[in-house]
């Protein structure tokens, strides 16, 4: 039951808030009657009225939960008991007061071995338990602590293993449909109206059709899994995911605050993160590893301060996932989620890592220390076994960029010409870049360095090919290049285009075509380039653009104004990967657009080359295609306004008809003077005389 | 053709209106007074003096014997066209919004503001006697606190009704003769910045914030079309040749204040010219740097003119393109 005092307390206060609230000064009005009436019967629960003071109510197990049995300890006659006891207590004082300590003894005095100690709470126990079971006492005797309350726990355990039930298989339907599209067109989601409607597009020639629309979808913002199959929803309460033919629910994952989220390349795992929960609390709950299909937790974690999203980084093959700690790499395996062989690695210094796109390598820097160069290194996992480092020297900080096919690994090392250390921060100038570019295909995996002067804005590899760009030097005169990486020579510069106005470099999925994009604060100029040549093929603008997106086909570029970032003409528009706009779309506080990604293609290599090989047959048959489809919305657009210019004109028919009834009236309120044409009461025209400067001249008069 | 600017106001425009015929052009603004204008050469006729509020409605008398003008220094006044000499001058408790000449000329159609305790009202007078006016009205409405505050008003074809254009976005026609309600449109979300009849006064024009124009069978107030923006649009008009070339054209843009950065290559101060029937944009021009508050055929169909925040009129006149143009149907 509540504590008395509380609810006594809770109605005084209503009392003086209804006073308060009383103009007509009622404080002399009689005290009303509080207490229920005979026949009440409380309709609000306990719970819901007192359930903090609830929690604190003492429970049963409050004093055994802090209870832990240690045994293995050396059984020893009352002589020795004392020393013993201090033995004990020095092993165990760390982790709390040992509040109650109990020491069973045999017929003969002697203890039996094991001991029961209780500290002044459950975590002190815990503690206890996780950091002193296997402790070694002597060669003779190891510790093995045990929480009391286990001990029920481990007796409920059946004897007899009784396998899961298998749950029933819930037919979700063709999951991968949307790649079945007979025009191989894609779909994308928006979200609008700031936030509160989401909708799935499905982008058709030459009108985009409507495949999903939501109100309140998402709390946040959406997700699309790497490949495609899930839409995944943000709430206060965790994550949903949505696929199939009519966007169905598939998924949910419960976590409090959820804000961030990261699925593994092949959308086995999903690991949610909620950045503000209780990091004190025993059990981790900031980070969740959770299989996508089974919706099961599979291991949770304790986020390290302060966490950089994502905090695990995948391999490609979801066979692995990776943090980094203090000097340490940790990397788990997937499906026990226990850390490889069990120990994380250590590498001292270590600042940065990044997983390979297609292989089970990583690459991590480690920074300088005093003598010891900075280095980068790469690791083969499982076997840890290093296949290449390279020494750094004078290095502010590296950033790594893998190309998308794992050919190759750029780092980009900001290097200093001098460091000077002030209190506890190392302050560098002169700051200069380098290129180390890993050829990873290759024997021996040879390393091109190349230096940049110039301060960096931005880098990209071509996700093929062996092509990147960098944006370099300080706004406005910024210059776009693009390198070449060679076998068995340095890169070599292909082009260098200078003073653009951009700030990020956007290369099509498939490659060869870019797009060069001033965003936000460049108010949104756009370049589409050609890469073969670099022939710039549309030089444009999409007013205060701030986002830029590729089809996953490389077939289109969506250029957004989100409301997330400028205020007014939300809008996304659509363009051909040549630059042609295809269309404007307004939409009323427009946030966010993502296209929806399709999984790697299954064709060859050789397939693709026989395709590009016959392009112009199949370039001929769609273009009869997209020709039919226009020609059959101009049609329906012909036949639409046919019938309202039909239904207008029967309208005004009637409206000139009853215009005309109506002469007689209009006379008469206006004195008999016909004036329903501009000419009509011509006789009453008054002429006026209007001059018009016909043109100037300036004459000098001889005086 | 180059347009022609007319500078003679110190702020910004409130309303613009052209007189039956179309050869004078009669401008309001946010200064205290009037201007009228020629319309074919852009020589101002002289001003109307009297004022000491932003005016922010005037009419013209279908003779364009008389001008009238609302003002925001709670006055209404009624002036000779010719001498401009301020004929009667009528004291309100509020700004008065708009106002409205009959078909017949006889009276006039005013609202009020709702402000300092007083409500909304929707009055008309009776101005036959425009040297000797009774301040009293023939017919007072309430519209506030019932309805939204009443902004815009005009009347029917035949002296039989008035519409109002309110705050909340409704348009409301009330009988004349019992000030009762008689029909009420309900489609535009935000309010009513302008409204405007056909030439003649079968159908109606709403301009609103919501960043659509509508059109409207004015005798029932059924709704005939939708004319959709990105901006708020202050004011529409349709073109009197409505049988010939079913053009409506459109002005507003984003107040000053809503804007963080303001660029007019953006464009969107633009007059638009939208299809009547199809309800497609088909040209706009450019011109204003500011919002478009007021736009308006002539009464020839040949050219239009627009005033702006900018504080400046400009009188368009059709070149052939526009005449030529013509939608696949």
């Amino acid at each position: 039951p509540p504590p008395r005092e509380v609810c006594t307390e809770m109605v005084k206060k209503n009392k003086i808030k209804s006073l308060d609230n009383d103009d007509d000064g009622g404080a002399e009005e009689e005290e009303p009657d509080f207490s229920d009436p005979e026949d009440f019967v409380e309709d609000i629960t306990e719970e819901e009225l007192l359930g903090d003071l609830l929690r604190q109510k003492p429970k049963e197990t409050d004093g055994v939960e802090s209870v832990i049995i240690v045994d293995g300890v050396p059984s020893v006659g009352a002589e020795r008991l004392e020393k013993l006891k201090n033995v004990v207590r020095k092993i165990f004082k760390e982790f709390g007061t040992i509040i109650n300590e109990f020491y069973p003894t045999n017929e003969d005095g002697k203890t039996k071995g094991y001991i029961f100690l209780e500290f002044k709470d459950r975590a002190a126990a815990d503690e206890a338990v996780r950091q002193r079971n296997n402790y070694k006492l002597d060669k003779q005797h190891t510790f093995l602590c045990n929480l009391f309350t286990d001990f029920d726990k481990y007796e409920d355990i059946p004897e007899e293993f009784v396998a899961p039930v298998p749950q029933p298989y819930k037919d979700m339907g063709n999951m991968s449909y949307y790649l079945l599209d007979e025009n191989c067109f894609d779909q994308f989601s928006i979200i609008y109206d700031g936030g509160t409607t989401t909708a799935i597009y499905l982008n058709a020639v030459p009108e985009a059709i409507e495949v999903a629309k939501r109100e309140r979808w998402t709390e946040t913002y959406v997700r699309w899994s790497p490949r495609g199959t899930y839409l995944a929803t943000f709430h206060g309460k965790g994550i949903a995911l949505w696929g199939g033919e009519e966007f169905r629910q598939v998924q949910k994952f419960s976590h409090p605050g959820v804000q961030f989220i990261d699925f593994s390349p092949c959308e086995k795992y999903i690991v949610t993160f909620s950045p503000h929960v209780d990091q004190r609390s025993e059990e981790p709950q900031s980070i969740i590893v959770w299989d996508v299909r089974s919706g099961l937790k599979k291991r949770a974690f304790n986020a390290e301060r302060p966490p950089v999203w994502p905090v695990f980084k995948w391999s490609n093959d979801d066979k692995y996932f990776a943090r980094i700690g203090e000097d340490v790499l940790s990397v788990y395996e997937t499906p026990s989620f226990g850390l490889l062989d069990k120990k994380s690695i250590k590498v001292l210094g270590i600042k940065d890592f990044s997983w390979s796109p297609t292989d089970n390598i990583l690459a991590y820097w480690i920074a300088e220390d005093k003598d010891v160069p900075a280095k980068v290194s790469l690791v083969s996992i499982p076997s840890r076994e290093e296949t290449r480092t390279k020494n750094l020297f004078n290095v502010a900080d590296c950033k790594m960029h893998w190309q998308k096919c794992g050919d190759y690994l750029c780092v980009k090392v900001a290097r200093y010409a001098k460091a000077k250390r002030e209190k506890n921060e190392i302050k560098y100038s002169g700051i200069y870049y380098n290129f180390e570019i890993f050829h990873m295909r290759e024997k021996g995996i040879p390393v091109d360095s190349l230096e940049i002067k110039e301060n960096i804005q931005a880098f990209a590899w071509e996700p093929v090919n062996n092509k990147f760009g960098i944006i370099s030097g300080e706004p406005p005169t910024v210059n776009v290049t693009f390198f070449q990486v060679n076998k068995g020579q340095a890169p070599s510069e292909l082009k260098k285009l200078e003073k653009r106005p951009c700030n990020n470099l956007f290369w099509s999925p498939q490659g060869q075509f870019v797009v060069l994009a001033g965003l936000r604060n460049m108010s949104g100029a756009l370049e589409f380039i050609d890469t073969k040549d670099f022939q710039v093929m549309m030089s444009t603008e999409h007013f205060m653009a701030t986002d830029i997106e590729w089809d996953p086909t490389g077939r289109y570029v969506a250029s957004c104004v989100s409301w997330w970032g400028h205020k007014v003409d939300n809008a996304y528009w659509l363009w051909s990967f040549q630059g042609k706009i295809l269309k404007r779309q307004t939409v009323d506080k427009f946030c966010q657009l993502l296209w929806r990604p399709r999984p790697p293609s299954l064709l060859t290599a050789q397939d693709i080359k026989d395709i590009k090989k016959n392009m112009k047959k199949y370039t001929a048959s769609f273009e009869v295609q997209d020709k039919m489809r226009y020609s059959k919305a101009s049609r329906e657009i012909i036949e639409k306004r046919q019938k309202q210019m039909l239904t207008f004109t029967e309208y005004r028919q009637k409206m000139i008809e009853k215009f005309e009834d109506d002469k007689e009236q209009r006379l008469c309120l206006r004195g008999g003077q016909d004036t329903d044409t501009l000419t009509s009461n011509e006789n009453d025209f008054e002429e006026e005389t209007v001059e018009f400067l016909v043109k100037k001249e300036t004459v000098i008069v001889d005086e | 053709m180059k347009p022609i600017m007319l500078q003679g106001h110190e702020r910004s425009i409130t309303q613009i209106k052209f007189n039956r015929e179309g050869d004078l052009l009669f401008s309001a603004s946010k200064d205290p007074k009037p201007n009228v204008w020629y319309s074919i050469n852009g020589e101002r006729l002289g001003t109307y003096d009297g004022h000491s509020g932003a005016v922010w409605s005037i009419d013209v008398k279908w003779d364009s014997t008389l001008f009238v003008t609302g003002s925001a220094d709670q006055t209404m006044r009624i002036w000779d066209v010719e001498t401009g000499s301020s004929l009667s001058n009528l004291e309100m408790k509020t700004s008065v919004r708009g106002v409205s000449f009959s078909y017949s000329g006889t009276m006039i159609a005013y609202t009020t503001d709702k402000m300092m305790g007083h409500n909304s009202e929707l009055d008309i007078i009776d101005v036959r006697e425009p040297n000797d006016i009774d301040a009293t009205p023939i017919m007072k409405t309430q519209v506030t606190p019932n309805y939204a505050k009443a902004l815009s008003v005009l009347w029917g074809p035949l002296d039989e009704y008035v519409v109002t254009g309110h705050e909340d976005g409704c348009i409301i026609k009330w009988d004349m003769r019992t000030g009762k309600k008689m029909e009420v449109g309900q489609e535009h979300t935000k309010l009513i910045k302008d409204m405007q009849l056909s030439h003649d006064g079968m159908m109606l024009i709403t301009a609103s914030k919501d960043t659509t124009a509508r059109l409207w069978d004015l005798a029932t107030l059924e709704p005939l079309k939708m004319y959709k923006t990105d901006r708020p649009v202050n004011s529409a008009s349709i073109s009197p040749l409505v049988d010939t070339y079913p053009h409506v054209v459109m002005g507003g843009g984003q107040e000053a204040m809503d804007v963080t950065t303001t660029s007019s290559r953006i464009g969107k101060f633009d007059a638009r010219f939208f299809h009547l029937v199809f309800e497609e944009e088909f040209a706009r021009v450019k011109g204003h740097f500011g919002p478009i508050n007021s736009i308006s055929f002539h009464p020839n169909g040949r050219g239009y003119a627009s005033g702006g925040e900018d504080g400046y009129v400009r009188v368009h006149v059709f070149d052939d393109a526009y005449y030529q143009f013509k939608f696949d149907f």
